[in-house]
């Protein structure tokens, strides 16, 4: 059972890690924004709402770390499919390795 | 833009009284981007209730629009950085002030481009006066002072620019708007 202190940090741990998970996530499969929240709470048991998934994939974008393409489909309604970037690809590996490093050090102590 | 059908009347009115207020947050935009926000926020509504089939209609669209989060603030940051790429693209000096006022909190920089700007929309101002009370607009040197704008003309100091001034604050004025522009596009460039 965890104390007040520790949901909190965890809750700050997941939400800076955030954007490594989404460029993780969109790097396996493009995705629309609905099924991009389910990826994350699926695979990485993230829980995380439209109203912070939706500023932050525009922040990506901004940042040229994804593209998006809107799909039509049969309902009249389409999907806007979000797409890693070369630049993206390479932060996500910049990413990975600076979270293998602190981990390594957090092993070694 | 396609807008969902309910079967509740109910339901129907909450997801148009929620559409108009993310039309309202938006409306700042280019009509492409206020478009790609609704589209993409209607997008968000319909696949969750698309998912969420078995349950209360009015239930669904109440848990997604609780999961958005009202659209004055689920849709501030998403304005900013758009308003900020449109006053980049367009030059436009009006896009230019919303774009740094929507964006005061995001930085210092900010704030000292907001401080241009309105020494820049204050340089047409000047040049009003300097036609209406030449005596008290210009540049005045004391002797160890100086003064641009306007002052009290019998304050000791005398002013030099004379007829050169209006050249002088139209000069200055364009050069303001493309530091502004350019110190934009630096700081874009370099979150990128």
């Amino acid at each position: 059972m965890k104390n007040e202190f520790l949901k909190n940090w965890d809750t700050q741990l997941k939400k800076g890690l955030l954007p490594f998970f989404v460029l993780q996530a969109l790097n396996q499969k493009e995705c629309y924004g609905y099924e991009l929240i389910q990826t994350l709470k699926d695979s990485l048991g993230i829980e995380v709402t439209e109203s912070t998934i939706y500023p932050l994939l525009i922040r990506l974008m901004k940042e040229d770390l994804l593209i998006h393409k809107w799909v039509e489909q049969q309902s009249g309604i389409p999907r806007k499919y979000y797409f890693i970037t070369e630049v993206g690809k390479s932060n996500l590996a910049e990413m990975q390795k600076s979270i293998v490093e602190i981990i390594e050090k957090i092993q070694q102590q | 833009m396609k807008l969902i059908e309910f079967k509740n009347t109910n339901a129907q009115r909450i997801y148009t009284d929620y559409i108009n207020r993310s039309k309202r947050v938006i409306r700042i935009l280019s009509n492409e981007d206020q478009e790609d926000c609704l589209m993409e926020i209607n997008s968000y509504i319909f696949e969750y209730i698309q998912n969420h089939q078995n349950e209360d209609e009015t239930s669904t669209l109440l848990n997604i629009l609780e999961r958005l989060g009202s659209p004055e603030i689920t849709l501030k940051e998403v304005v900013a950085a758009k308003k900020i790429d449109q006053a980049v693209k367009t030059f436009n000096l009006k896009h230019l002030i919303e774009a740094l006022f929507l964006n005061l909190r995001n930085g210092l920089v900010y704030i000292v481009l907001f401080v241009l700007t309105l020494l820049l929309v204050c340089f047409p101002i000047l040049i009003v006066m300097e036609i209406l009370y030449p005596e008290e607009t210009g540049l005045f040197v004391g002797e160890k002072t100086f003064f641009f704008g306007m002052t009290d003309p019998k304050s000791g100091i005398q002013e030099v620019l004379g007829s050169a001034f209006i050249p002088v604050v139209i000069l200055l004025g364009v050069g303001f708007y493309f530091l502004i522009v350019f110190l934009l596009k630096l700081v874009k460039n370099k979150k990128s």
